[in-house]
């Protein structure tokens, strides 16, 4: 008599005999679509394939968030009306707390205190506060799902993941990470629930640790890409250089195995417009869900942090530790406060001063690529919590700030070898 | 429950009408979700889980879905299987029924099965198991109806007189 | 497909394939140094020439696929090569005529563009990739013709 349950062995061998009786496999003839799915897969003709798809991916992401609405459509909206209007009708005026707080804090020019022109430098919660997610974010992060959403159920992406798996082996981690990481360019929450399939702890933390130092997420890109468009690529293969290094790195020090994933690559599949629509609903309004309350609060922890002078303080303080490790200004310190809480009001902080004309280039490109890896914003920070024990979480904390520190001087470092800095 | 990719997120808004991320590729949900049907007159609650290849699991997604396949002992569970690769899916059904779970196999994307030109036998693979087994495509909608009708006939089946209906089965014991 | 179509095929793709390179290799020419624009063909990138190497890469790589296609056209597996170089070449134009169309809704100082502008947005010159667009849709033909075979 068998026992039950029965041992793995037992319970194969009666499938076994189950499908022998019910299952039938025909002669299996080769469509197209399998031949198609065979040559993305190789890597001399996947390659030219992905390179295709990715552009196509960052073209579209581009004209749509960029030139069509934001350039073409918000910024007006924002800056020749939207500002004006609060400007003129708003009670207090240049120089009043309350009204520096909410529209606009204005700028010292020759000693003189101006009015801002532009939603990005007047820093204020109705002004600011509204642009970054409206203006510019919102449009980004749609553009992005959209596309994401057609790859996801086309069913490109797990192939895009047998191409790079070798690549990724080399740092420990799998093809299989090209999902976790392709989510975190949206937002970097989904991006480490995603992580979840991940077999042992190490990869895990690898993984999170990755994604929160040097994934940018969707909102961020956006922004960047709308302030400055000309340093994309640089800030691009500076973080996945990082991504790389510092993976091959955890791979080495962190205890633990990376043993073989086993990933289903799944049909080729015509995709539904009713998946893709009800998809990009529910991703986009989670987005504004987490995004706008941070971003308002954000603005106005920084506002006030001006209007009571700690941020000047903090400048002071931080501005030669700043200066001197990582060549940049102290006034970066109110984009940086302003990251902890979403990155994305960060950079368009940076933004508000670079119209100011306080950074050189490099300066501008160094900060950027600070804002990305310094910190990850509270939601995905709150999430780490969650997802990781104790130990793992202050290992995730210390392998980031090392990282900071290490790259940072790195990146300021090169700059000054090549004269730029 | 089922395996990675095998379609249940999209059983699980069809059936309830809810909205939960579906995509084509393994590992979407990793989380669970509830959701509300109608059936018979009355609301039954319905969970969509996380794919799992077994119910020893090896990862956190995995994890979940047989936490909740143990939190809910009284309940039915509707297997997904992938019917171009029956048997895989098989091993997780015999367990889920091992543990004295009502079962109803779904047998989804029997439309990739049949272009790569597997036919599965559903009605003697229902008369083995002993338990309701549905061919659907998930996508389209095809077969629901007909799983919803027989979530009722879902009853526990003991092992024993699966392994008999199959013919018996080689015991590990002999062969070592 | 029958022998007749298997022969067009083979003619038509490896002549579109060379075209493909040459297009590629002159968008390749261009992103390093001065482009060259023949009536309405613009192959300088003028429009966007930061993705100008890229684009170059994936017309040069569409090339080939058509051109090492031809051999043995009807096999699905050799057919399936002309499939991708047509859809790479439909991601790229698409693309190119996606962003004119963002580019030509809003206007300059208006919120709309004017007819004029919006219509203005659309002449000429245009860059290879949508030129080999209208050609590279024959193998739509032939995916039909293949999945009817598969039935």
């Amino acid at each position: 008599m068998l026992k039950v349950p029965l041992s793995v062995d037992e319970r194969w061998n009666l499938i076994e005999k189950i499908s022998k009786q019910t299952v039938e496999f025909g002669a299996r003839k080769h469509t197209l679509k399998d031949a198609i799915a065979e040559l993305t897969v190789k890597p001399l003709t996947g390659i030219p394939v992905a390179i295709a798809v990715l552009y196509g991916f960052w073209s579209f992401f581009i004209d749509f968030a960029g030139t069509l609405f934001t350039d073409g459509f918000m910024v007006r909206l924002f800056d020749e009306h939207w500002l004006p209007w609060l400007q003129s009708v708003f009670p207090g005026g240049l120089g009043n707390p309350f009204y520096a707080l909410l529209v606009d804090a204005g700028h010292m020019e020759n000693g003189v205190l101006v009015a801002s022109d532009n939603c990005l430098e007047s820093f204020g919660v109705l002004t600011s506060g509204f642009f970054v997610p409206f203006g510019v974010v919102l449009w980004a992060v749609l553009a992005f799902y959209l596309m994401f959403a057609l790859l996801e159920d086309v069913g490109y992406l797990p192939r895009l993941a047998v191409l790079v798996d070798t690549v990724l082996h080399k740092i420990g981690l799998h093809g299989y990470a090209i999902v976790p990481t392709f989510l975190a360019l949206g937002c970097n929450v989904p991006g480490v629930t995603a992580t979840r399939p991940l077999e042992t702890r190490k990869q895990r933390f690898m993984m999170i640790t990755l994604l929160s130092v040097f994934v940018p997420c969707g909102a961020q890109i956006g922004i960047m890409q709308d302030l400055v468009p000309e340093l994309m690529g640089w800030i691009f293969l500076t973080l996945v250089i990082g991504y790389l290094g510092f993976g091959f790195i955890l791979n080495k020090i962190v205890a633990g195995k990376s043993p073989e994933i086993i990933m289903d690559v799944p049909p080729y599949r015509m995709p539904m417009l009713k998946n893709i629509v009800s998809k990009l609903w529910i991703r986009t309004s989670r987005f504004l869900l987490v995004a706008v309350p941070f971003v308002l609060l954000g603005c106005l922890i920084v506002g006030l942090m001006y209007l009571t002078g700690a941020m000047d303080w903090l400048a002071t303080v931080l501005g030669p530790f700043l200066m001197s490790w990582f060549g940049v200004p102290g006034e970066t310190v109110a984009p940086l406060i302003a990251g902890f809480l979403r990155k994305d009001l960060a950079v368009g902080m940076l933004g508000g001063l670079m119209e100011q004309g306080i950074m050189t280039t490099f300066q501008v490109f160094t900060s950027v690529v600070l804002l990305c890896i310094y910190f990850p914003c509270l939601a995905t920070f709150a999430l780490m919590l969650k997802e990781e024990n104790w130990k793992e979480f202050l290992g995730s904390i210390a392998s980031l700030i090392a990282m900071v520190l290490v790259y940072g001087g790195l990146i300021h470092l090169v700059g000054i070898m090549l004269g730029v800095a | 429950m089922g395996h990675p990719n095998v379609g249940k997120s999209v059983f699980f808004n069809r059936l309830t009408g809810a909205k939960v991320l579906e995509s084509n590729y393994p590992g979407t949900t990793v989380d669970f979700t509830k959701g509300w049907m109608r059936f018979g007159g009355e609301d039954v609650e319905l969970i969509d889980v996380p794919g799992a290849f077994s119910l020893e699991p090896k990862d956190r997604a995995e994890e979940v879905a047989v936490k909740i396949l143990e939190e809910n002992r009284d309940s039915v569970v509707i297997c997904v299987l992938d019917a171009s690769k029956v048997e895989r899916g098989l091993y997780l059904a015999l367990e889920i029924i091992e543990r004295g779970y009502p079962v109803v196999v779904a047998l989804n994307m029997w439309d990739v099965a049949e272009d790569k030109n597997i036919r599965i036998d559903a009605e003697k693979l229902e008369r083995i198991l002993g338990v309701p087994v549905v061919p659907t495509i998930a996508i389209s909608g095809e077969g629901f109806k007909e799983l919803v009708s027989k979530i009722k006939e879902a009853a526990p089946v003991k092992i024993e007189k699966i392994i008999e209906n199959a013919g018996g089965v080689e015991s590990a014991a002999v062969s070592g | 497909m029958n022998e007749l179509e298997e022969k067009f095929g083979q003619i038509y793709f490896a002549v579109l394939g060379a075209v493909g390179l040459a297009f590629g290799a002159a968008e390749l020419i261009a992103s390093a140094g001065e482009g060259f624009t023949w009536g309405i063909l613009d192959s300088s990138g003028a429009a966007d020439p930061t993705f100008l190497p890229w684009r170059a890469i994936i017309l040069l790589s569409a090339g080939f696929f058509y051109l090492s296609s031809v051999k043995d056209f009807a096999e699905i597996h050799q057919l399936a090569k002309a499939v991708l170089g047509s859809i790479m070449i439909w991601i790229v134009a698409g693309m190119a005529i996606w962003s004119r169309i963002a580019s030509s809704i809003p206007g300059e100082e208006t919120w709309f563009n004017s007819l004029e502008g919006f219509l203005a947005s659309y002449a000429p010159p245009y860059c290879p990739e949508m030129f080999l667009l209208p050609f590279s849709l024959v193998i739509v033909y032939y995916i039909l013709k293949e999945k009817e075979a598969e039935r």
